[in-house]
């Protein structure tokens, strides 16, 4: 201040200023208080945020020029002729109106004049419905394939799914509300010998459910089943260690989550392919490293020990057995078939009452005189339990309820 | 012929306008060049051509051996072998990282001179090298900062670094020109393991298992364990022991070092053995009453597997019990025999599995990755496998099992002449190399105490006997009685194998 202003130097000035400013002038920092709040809100919304990559084409003058490459070498690409997008030649042509490009090839694929896509997609959704493909080879429809068992019924469900304008609920409808669906699945001696491979649907296949549904099964029966739809991934329970043993760097640390994210469906758990889920990779799910149109469908020792042991399971059958013995229903045989029918869709007959009742005999007698055991089995899993049921009541029907997820009839679609 | 299918006018582009012709099914009923030549060749009796014919055929086939499978529950889809197996079983010992055959096995006296000297280009020869090198400006050779022996009948030249593996050269058939097309990890630890550098291809160990099956009932056929030194590791993939296309049973199953040694094997916190054993009684009879109201014989199958879960919770813990294991056996394996988690351990684990009859038993050790501290990362990795990997021959040869058992060393590649980053008095690295490599192999009809295969003074390129990965396998696979030509897997039209289709062949000269 002391310097006359006529003397002062730019930087003196802006001293001066932002003294003023920041002490006298009060509008100023009123606003500049706004500014700062606006600021910290502005970042922290920023470090929260969630990333999406999305995929686009670049514009026609950046698209990367692809060449042929001489006896597939990377490096040896044969630059005297640029390779345009289009449709194999032994395929039917793209409209010439369309653009070359992903628009172009959805346009394509979805032309009313041809049917492989709807045939293709039918015939995966009867896969997964009947067990089976209407053409053996759901991979390759071409010279390689396999012929439909039902060509008629094939064309037919591949026009009724494009007529319908796509509609997959509605063809998953009339699948499962067909008469060939909703047969019997018991194999008498007629199917063995006429239809031994029921290749004709002379009844109901019968089948063991994907790895995702055997868990998401468990789930929704211990009434565990989180059904939100999206977002992403969750972690759930699988043993300690499994992704260092593979990692490049231990950086990547395998965290758990916690909550209801531990009970999602199954096709939202977490997938590392080098190290993928040991539960579900026992129930054949593809490691996603290719791609897997038919899954194979095995019968493992390994699998036995994920639905006995495996701590999802577990919990899931202490749940379950809370469930049974909140379902209202006194007697032991009451409760028996209540879990029954929750499991299989329908009561317990007279042998598997007998099994089922010697059974809670044996551990309730062994809970009993062991309360150990009973707090032990119960603190398995991170959901809370009913502390009103008594401990050896409730692990009792811990044993029981794994018993029956463990059936093979409610581990088989039939 | 060319006019048959393909080019039937039916199915071109010269056709009514409007209409787009996709008729898959009438396109089908041409038949195809390809199923000519398959007719021809395979002549009509073939299954192959059979479900050509007629895709239901082959189907129920295979479903019949599936159910077949599920029954005896370990015995191959092979059936018998091609011709007289020497061996019954593998134990592969996994070096992954790409271990330096230069400063274990590939010693040329001439290496010295040559030390500091720029990699001449007639030895290099335009070849391709990684990303890691490509930008160095020079590319000092370097001599091995090891001091070499010879040993065994064939003179074999060891490094001071592995004293144990040295003494038992007269037992093994040391390969020093086997050479892969890969030069990163990944592809070539997938090219050796899989045949294919592409992901997607069953493993050796689940091609065996589901070809040969297994003897014993209580264990798994194939069993993969995973230990790690104090060297430069590189990442490992669960398709290394994975099925690919086969059925997803015959995959490797890990057995652990920490927590269960296979997963989800104990019963849950306050089951005893003789609850569950309540259990599983139970859930069988009612699986049988099932299975009498049904009529689906796949339930035999899930009772069965059940019983084995059952088996395998006393077999797995006895199996990695050690207790019983004498002392003198465990000196053998040295000082890291009982500590689990190290390759000592899962090399007397691994001799344990083979005298219970495991066909394929494989142990991944990792850390090879030298591309610097090369000596010092060296001298550590071989501390961990030396005497182990030597202990484990000599323990099988004197309980005769070695007479019936292939085991094999090595790793996904080897490594530059050339130092990667600054030659110093006593340091230096070396980058990725696959043009030639060494591994070497013991008992189950390999020769003992042979060499095969030689490379340039500057252990760079292969002059004599070249050994490519898949000639290596097609070699192991016929100790099994196996002819890897015939040992196929029909998927996506191809008659799948895992020597892959450029022209592997077996090396007899490897052969006793």
């Amino acid at each position: 201040m002391q310097i006359p202003e006529t003397n002062r130097t730019d930087a003196q000035v802006e001293i001066l200023l932002t003294h003023f400013l920041e002490t006298v002038d009060k509008p100023y920092q009123t606003i500049n208080d706004l500014k700062k709040k606006a600021d910290e809100e502005l970042e922290s919304l920023r470090k929260n945020r969630l990333t999406s990559m999305i995929m686009a084409d670049n514009p026609a003058n950046k698209a990367r020029k692809t060449y042929l490459l001489r006896r597939g070498q990377y490096s040896a690409p044969d630059k005297s002729k640029e390779i345009l997008p289009d449709i194999p030649a032994f395929l039917p042509p793209m409209e010439d109106n369309l653009p070359k490009n992903r628009l172009g090839l959805a346009k394509w694929l979805l032309d009313e004049r041809h049917p492989l896509t709807a045939r293709v997609t039918v015939n995966r959704y009867w896969q997964t419905i009947f067990g089976q493909p209407l053409v053996p080879t759901p991979g390759d429809f071409g010279a390689q394939g396999s012929w439909p068992t039902h060509p008629d019924l094939l064309n037919w469900l591949a026009n009724d799914f494009r007529e319908s304008k796509w509609n997959v609920k509605r063809m998953i409808k009339q699948l499962v509300m067909s008469s060939t669906y909703r047969q019997s699945s018991i194999i008498r001696r007629i199917h063995r010998k006429n239809d031994p491979e029921n290749l004709y649907y002379s009844r109901a296949s019968r089948f063991r459910l994907m790895g995702e549904f055997v868990r998401d099964n468990a789930l929704l029966v211990s009434g565990l089943l989180n059904p939100a739809f999206g977002g992403p991934g969750v972690k759930t329970y699988q043993p300690p260690g499994l992704w260092n043993e593979v990692a490049l760097r231990p950086v990547v640390k395998f965290v758990r989550d916690d909550g209801d994210k531990l009970y999602r469906r199954s096709m939202y758990t977490y997938w590392k392919r080098s190290a993928p889920h040991p539960g579900l990779m026992a129930f054949d799910a593809p490691t996603r490293e290719t791609c897997t149109l038919q899954r194979q469908r095995t019968n493992t020792p390994m699998q036995a020990l994920v639905t006995l042991n495996d701590e999802q399971f577990v919990e899931a059958s202490r749940a379950f057995a809370q469930r049974i013995l909140k379902s209202g229903r006194k007697s032991i045989a009451g409760k028996i078939d209540w879990a029954f029918e929750c499991a299989t869709g329908r009561p317990a007959d007279s042998i598997r009452q007998e099994v089922l009742k010697n059974a809670h005999d044996h551990h309730f007698k062994i809970f009993e005189k062991e309360p150990n055991r009973a707090e032990d089995l119960l603190r398995i899993g991170e959901s809370p339990r009913d502390d009103s049921i008594s401990q050896a009541e409730h692990a009792t029907w811990t044993i029981l309820a794994s018993m029956i997820l463990n059936l093979d009839e409610t581990m088989n679609r039939e | 012929m060319d006019d048959i299918g393909l080019h039937d006018p039916k199915f071109g582009r010269n056709h009514e306008p409007g209409i787009i012709p996709m008729n898959p099914i009438d396109y089908h009923q041409a038949c195809t060049r390809r199923q000519m030549i398959g007719l021809g060749a395979r002549g009509l009796g073939a299954l192959g051509t059979a479900s050509l014919l007629n895709p239901a055929l082959l189907q129920a086939a295979s479903k019949q051996n599936a159910s077949k499978q599920n029954a005896s529950g370990h015995a191959g889809t092979l059936g018998s072998p091609h011709f007289k197996p020497t061996a019954k079983r593998i134990i592969y010992l996994f070096l992954s990282g790409g271990p330096s055959h230069i400063d274990l096995y590939d010693y040329h006296p001439k290496m010295r001179e040559i030390h500091g000297i720029e990699l001449p280009d007639s030895i290099r020869n335009g070849q391709r090298i990684t990303g890691m090198t490509s930008g160095q400006e020079s590319f000092p050779c370097v001599a091995p900062m090891f001091e070499f022996s010879r040993h065994g009948p064939s003179g074999s030249w060891f490094s001071d670094a592995i004293p144990n593996i040295a003494e038992i050269a007269k037992e093994i058939t040391l390969v020093k020109s086997v050479h892969t097309e890969a030069i990163n990890h990944d592809p070539a630890i997938t090219a050796i393991n899989t045949g294919s550098q592409q992901p997607g291809k069953p493993s050796m160990g689940a091609w065996l298992n589901w070809g040969m099956g297994s003897p014993n009932k209580d264990l798994p056929g194939y069993v993969v364990m995973i230990s790690k030194g104090k060297g430069n590791a590189q990442a490992l993939y669960d398709r290394l022991w994975g099925s690919g296309f086969l059925p997803s049973k015959h995959q490797g199953v890990k057995f652990r070092s920490a927590g269960d040694p296979v997963l989800y094997l104990s019963n849950p916190n306050g089951v005893s053995r003789e609850m569950r054993r309540n259990m599983l009684d139970g859930i069988s009879r009612i699986n049988l009453a099932k299975k009498r109201e049904t009529g689906d014989l796949e339930i035999d199958a899930r009772i069965a597997q059940y019983e084995m879960a059952y088996r395998m919770q006393t077999s797995v813990p006895e199996l990695v019990d050690l207790t019983n294991e004498p002392q003198h056996v465990l000196d053998l394996y040295g000082e890291d025999a009982l500590k689990k988690g190290t390759f000592a351990h899962n090399c007397l684990i691994a001799r344990r599995l083979s005298e219970r009859g495991v066909p394929f038993i494989q142990l991944f050790h990792r850390g090879w990755d030298q591309h610097n501290n090369l000596p010092k990362q060296i001298r550590g990795q071989t501390k961990d496998v030396d005497q182990p990997a030597a202990a484990l021959v000599k323990d099988l040869k004197q309980r005769g099992l070695l007479k019936d058992t292939v085991v094999i060393c090595g790793g996904e590649f080897g490594r530059t002449i050339y130092s990667q980053g600054k030659l110093t008095k006593d340091n230096h690295g070396r980058d990725h190399h696959g043009r030639c490599f060494s591994m070497w192999m013991a008992g189950g009809g390999f020769k003992a105490g042979f060499e095969y295969g030689k490379t340039d003074d500057f252990a760079y390129n292969v002059v004599e006997n070249p050994v490519h990965v898949n000639d290596l396998n097609a070699t192991i696979l016929q100790t099994l009685g196996i002819d890897h030509e015939r040992f196929t897997y029909k998927y996506l039209g191809l008659d799948q194998r895992l020597t892959g289709v450029e022209h592997p062949k077996v090396i007899p000269e490897l052969l006793a």
